[in-house]
This record gives structure tokens, sequence and C-alpha cells, in this order.
């Protein structure tokens, strides 16, 4: 049989019997719509958070004792230096500060801003503030959750933070953090280190961690290694552990909601054989007819299958299309919160939007695989029919 | 669980996988009976009944074939992305040798598809002939398929869940690039005379085809893919990466050398793996279509155009050659 007639009455034959496939679409269409906006939201983060990470510098000093982080010296900045290879040796302070129902928090995040910054993102930052003014009295930069919560809290213009030994720290509110930082300054803190020292009861002489860059990423691993040896209560992280971290977390996320999903497509494809099975039966008659003028077993396998991956084709691009909508235009309401959390301060986050091969294959390729594994059978049992037999 | 299988594409792929399996299970059993039990002459019920499961076995496989197909772009792809769990490793080179079953499973994906690729064929042809005169060899090769399958899945499930994310892993320019002054290349060749070798293997392949030789036709297919990889990997490799020292034949399937490993390693396997199967179906069955080395001769002639356009390019880019 040609193609073109074949194609011709293919078209005619779907058009004509939508109806049978209206209920299947439907719900193809939900179940890619959920499995591509969940994936489109977690590669999104990750993206992001890959291009915050690349922007930080490439190690993190710690001091660790007991298992539980502690803040550390600033002298070890000078041993660090003495260390070949060690550029940029720049001290944090942060911790979290919690809000006066001890549920929310914000991070404070300690810069100094005469200093120069070891996150490219920071950089940017400190060289948009008018310095002059702003370390002129105790000044803050927020993040824009902090500010809504503030806000909403009456501290429009600036908080009285209490500081560990009882007393209150006024803090005017200078400005924002712009929205492009990163989806990290939602709910961050900016201030001069010895404010935030103050509000976190950090020693004057001590600091949380430090960062340094090494620019030849050929002595990453030895240049760790011998990080790690100068102090017993040391720990070092790279840029490339952390990048691995998130990876792996927002891997395990959306794993667990992928193993979910594949409970509620292996329900799925158990109906769709039965659905299938029944709406061929009842088309017998058809294939008996379409058999009796000189159509073979294969052209009716073609004409059937053709039919369940033009369901599968419409409905993937419906499900993709509607969900790259929720995610990217309408901000994903609900499902962002699997991802981000929603128990601290409200974040009203502009994903970026990212849309790789892999996510696009992945959900192409385990759709149409199960579905068309479900059809095949039923496909192939009405189109083996004997014209006689379905005649009668 | 390891990390490894939480991996969304790993999951994608290992479901796949094993929903493919279940629908070879399902064709195995009605090939079984045809083995033993096919009568093309025969007016029984049972044989009528072996002649529509045939068509079962048929859907199946040729779904099983594109599926593949795109599972084989898609592993490659899982393995690449897999190269940041794995400490050491740059591309999917490192990642494929992060356990002893890597590479037999790129082999054994390569071999299946090669079979298939020949199943097919043979029941085209049968389907042509009114007396499906292939229907037992068909049968047989569609069981050899089948262990392939199982051996393929085992591989799998050892690879995958084998893979160590604490141990460190060599990166392709370790396991391709440093050899301590050893010769890599195969038959004790040096870099110019397997260039030679290349293009003379390349020439005797399309004549063979063009001149219908079939012999010569599977001994210089066999030769010429043996040769095209090392020649890639050691020499026009140097020439997607523009680097002397990057040798890799995984790292030209990234972004940043446009997928172009795609279509390299494609149109060979596509190009050699038709060519033998022309040459199969004639010496043993005695079937020519001229389609199938027209095909060949296509796909090969692609892969060594791109492979000779890169050189050529960088010659005229920068006028001295790597």
């Amino acid at each position: 049989m040609r193609s073109s007639p074949f194609l011709y009455f293919f078209t005619l034959q779907f058009f004509r019997e939508y109806k049978n496939h209206l209920a299947t679409t439907v719900i193809s269409i939900a179940l890619i719509f959920l499995l591509s906006a969940v994936l489109f939201i977690s590669s999104s983060i990750k993206y992001s958070i890959d291009i915050s990470l690349g922007a930080q510098a490439d190690f993190v000093v710690e001091r660790v004792r007991g298992g539980k982080k502690v803040d550390l010296p600033i002298e070890w900045i000078d041993t660090l230096l003495e260390t070949r290879g060690v550029q940029k040796v720049t001290t944090r302070v942060h911790g979290r500060y919690f809000f006066e129902d001890k549920r929310e928090w914000a991070l404070i995040v300690g810069i100094d801003f005469m200093d120069e910054q070891s996150n490219r993102a920071l950089e940017k930052l400190v060289e948009s503030v008018d310095l002059e003014k702003f370390l002129f009295s105790s000044n803050m930069l927020v993040g824009d959750g902090v500010q809504r919560y503030l806000k909403e809290h009456f501290y429009p213009k600036g908080y009285n933070f209490l500081t560990p030994d009882g007393k209150y720290k006024k803090v005017s509110i200078f400005g924002t953090i712009p929205n492009s930082l990163n989806l990290m300054s939602n709910n961050m803190i900016i201030m001069p280190q010895e404010l935030a020292k103050e509000i976190l009861g950090i020693k004057k002489s001590m600091v949380t961690d430090l960062t340094l860059n090494v620019p030849n990423d050929n002595l990453w691993d030895s240049i760790s290694d011998k990080i790690a040896s100068l102090y017993y209560d040391i720990r070092v992280l790279t840029k490339r552990e952390m990048q691995k971290a998130y990876e792996n977390m927002y891997n395990y996320k959306s794993g667990v909601f992928l193993m979910l999903f594949l409970i509620t497509m292996a329900t799925f494809v158990l109906i769709l054989y039965q659905r299938y099975s029944m709406v061929f039966s009842s088309q017998r008659r058809n294939i008996g007819l379409l058999r009796a003028v000189g159509w073979s077993i294969r052209d009716i396998l073609k004409l059937k299958l053709y039919e369940s991956l033009m369901v599968v084709l419409v409905s993937y691009v419906i499900g993709v299309s509607l969900a790259y909508l929720y995610v990217f235009v309408f901000d994903s309401p609900v499902l962002i919160d699997m991802f981000l959390g929603g128990e601290n301060l409200d974040h009203k986050i502009k994903l970026i939007p990212v849309v790789d091969f892999g996510v696009l294959s992945s959900i192409f390729l385990i759709y149409t695989v199960a579905f068309i594994a479900s059809v095949l059978i039923p496909t192939w049992s009405i189109a083996v029919t004997d014209p006689k037999e379905a005649m009668l | 669980m390891s990390e490894i299988l939480l991996n969304n594409q790993v999951i994608v792929y290992l479901v796949s996988e094993s929903i493919l399996f279940v629908l070879m299970l399902i064709a195995l059993l009605p090939t079984i009976k045809i083995v033993i039990k096919w009568k093309f002459y025969s007016f029984s019920q049972e044989q009528f009944a072996l002649e529509k499961r045939a068509y079962l076995v048929a859907t199946i496989v040729d779904f099983i074939f594109v599926v593949k197909f795109f599972l084989l772009i898609y592993f490659v792809f899982t393995i690449d992305a897999l190269s940041i769990l794995v400490p050491g490793a740059m591309c999917a080179a490192g990642v494929v040798s992060a356990n002893d079953y890597g590479m037999p499973l790129l082999f054994f994906k390569l071999l299946i598809l090669f079979v298939m690729l020949l199943w097919m064929t043979l029941h085209r042809y049968d389907l042509e002939a009114k007396e499906y005169p292939f229907m037992r060899y068909k049968s047989w090769l569609f069981i050899a398929i089948f262990v392939l399958v199982v051996v393929e899945m085992l591989l799998e499930i050892g690879y995958f869940t084998h893979i160590d994310t604490r141990r460190v892993v060599s990166c392709c320019s370790a396991l391709f690039g440093q050899l301590e002054g050893a010769n890599p290349l195969p038959f004790g060749l040096d870099m110019l005379k397997m260039i030679i070798r290349f293009y003379l293997l390349y020439f005797v392949n399309i004549v063979a085809l063009i001149a219908r030789y079939r012999a010569l036709t599977m001994t210089s297919s066999i030769l010429f893919l043996i040769i095209s990889y090392y020649s890639v990997v050691y020499f026009f490799g140097t020439y997607v990466y523009e680097l002397p020292t990057h040798k890799c034949p995984f790292c030209m399937m990234q972004k940043e050398y446009y997928f172009i490993g795609y279509l390299v390693w494609g149109s060979l396997f596509g190009g050699v793996s038709i060519s033998l199967v022309w040459a199969i179906m004639g010496s043993l069955f005695g079937i020519d279509k001229s389609i199938y080395r027209n095909i060949s001769v296509l796909f090969i002639s692609i892969f060594v155009l791109i492979c000779t356009s890169y050189v050529v390019v960088y010659y005229f880019r920068n006028g001295v050659f790597l």
C-alpha cells in the first residue's frame, strides 16, 4: 500500500474516531504535565545553583568540633596564605537570626565592604552600594522575602535585633538585594562584618568560616589535603563537593517523585491495556472490512500503532507546553514548595527557563515506551482477526 | 540506595530497558513454539495460530529496535551527565570505566543493535517471499537476541549498582592520553601509516560494496571499523578538540563540540553494520538489494567526510597540522 493514501485514510480515521482517544489523551496530558513540571523546576533550580556556585570561591574552610561547626580564629588566614597556590583568602561571618516567633529566620551575612570579595555576585553588589552612606550608620541590605516579612510586622524602615547579650541593636534597611543575585538571596540580610558579629554573638577575633581560591584546578585535591592537615579540627569543602551535594539533593527530590510517578504510570498502563482491548474489539467490524478489501495484517498494525503514536505525540506536546507555562510563566505555585520548602519566609522566585535535552528526552522516552508497550498486544490481537470472523 | 540509582535519567533508562525486556519475554514463548512446530504447508489450527503469533514477534522486535536505538544515544548521554557525581570523571569515558561492566555493556549494546538489524532484514525478505522461508532462521536469531539482551540486562544492573561515587576514576586524558611512551595504535602502526590505511580501507570498502565482493566487504568493513576507531580517538579527535593532547572518544558528544560525536560514531557504526548485513545476507541466503549497499556507502562516506573536514578546516585556519 502506498503511503500517501494510507496517511490520508489514517488522518480521516483519527479525526472521525477522536472520541475514542479523548479520555486517554486527557489523562496522558495530565500525567506528562505533572512530570514535566517537576523536572522543569528541578533542572531550573539546579541550573541557578550551578550559576551561583560558579561565582563562589573554590574552597570553604570550616572548624568542626564534635561534629558541630564552630567559629574559627582570624589568624588562620596567615597560615592558609603560606600554602603555595592559595590566593584570595577572605573571612565570612554568617548565621541564622530567628525572629521573635522563633520559627522564621533570616540568614545574616556579614561582609567586609572595604575588602575584595571572593564571591563575584557579592562583588557586583558592593560596587553598586554607596559605601560612604552605608557605613556611616548601622545599615543592612535585605532580600525580598525578609523585606516582605519586616513590612508585614511593622518594621518598614529598620529592625531592632536582639543580640545574645540581651541588648537591642537597631539596624536600618538601606536597600534590597537585587533579585538577579540568585534564589538564595530571598531570606538574606547583608551587613558590615562587625555589626553581624555583634548580632550573631561572634567574638571580634573569630569568624564563621574562610574562603579561598586556587586558580590552578589541577592542584585542588593536593591543596585540599594540605590544608586539611594544618589543624586537627579543620574541614575543607571544595566547590565540586558542594556541586555534587546539590546535584544529589535535587536528584533525590525529583527521583522520589519520579518513583511515585512510575507507580502511577504502571496503573495507567494497565488501564490502557484494558481500554484499548475494549476499544479495539468494538472496531472488529471495521478491521474486518479493511482486511476484506485487501489490507494486510501489517497495514492494520501500522494504522493502529500510528493512532497510538499520535495520541502520545499530541499529549506530549500539549503536556510539556502547559508545564512550561505553569513553571516559567506562572512561577509554579504549590509545586515549588516541594523543592524550596515553604516553612520559612515566603518566597516569590522567578525560575530561570531551562529546558535541556536530558529532561525532554527523559519525559518522552518513559512515556512513549510505556504507552506503546501497553497497546502493542491489544493492537496485534485485533490486527490478526480473521475478516470472516469479524463480520459475523 | 546508591545516589546513581536516584538520578532521573538512570531511573528512566532502567525502567525503559525493563519494559523492553518484558516485551522480549512475551515474544520468546511464541518464538520457541515456532522453532519446534512451524510447518508452513500444514493446515492445522496450530499453524494458523503460529502465523498470527509471528506477527506479534515481528511487531515487538520492530518496536524494540527503534527504542533501543534511541536508548543507546540516551545511555551515552546519561553516563556523560553522571560524570558530575563520579570523582575524577570529566566525561562519559571516566564513568564507563568506573567498573568492569561499563565497556562490555557498551559493546553488547552495539552488538544487539547489529543482530536486530540482521533480524529485521531477514524479516523483510521473509514477508516478500510467500512461503516464509526464513521463519526458522529468524526464530533462532530471535532466541540469540534474547540471550544477548539477558546478558545486557545483567551487565546493566551490575554496572549501575557498582558505580562507586567515592572512588576516584581516571578521566579520558589518563585513559587515552598518558601512555608513558607506549604505542596505543593497533598492529604496531604509527600515526601516518594508520591514516594511510584508514583512507585505503575506505576506498577498498567502497569498491567492494559497489563491485559486490561480499567476502572483501566483510573483511574490509571489520578492519575499517577497528582502524577508524583508533584514527578518530588518536588523530581526528584531536582536530575536533583542537588540542593535540586531548584524546577521547566520548568528549566529542558534549555540547562544547556541538554533539558531533553522535554523528561521527553513528555514521561509522551505521555504515559498517549495514554493509556487514548486506554481505551476510548475500553469503548465507543469496539476498542482494542495492539499497543496503547505497546506504552503507553513503554513511561511510559521511563519516570519512566529517573526519577529513575537521583536519582540512583546522589546516586552513591555522596553517599547520597538529
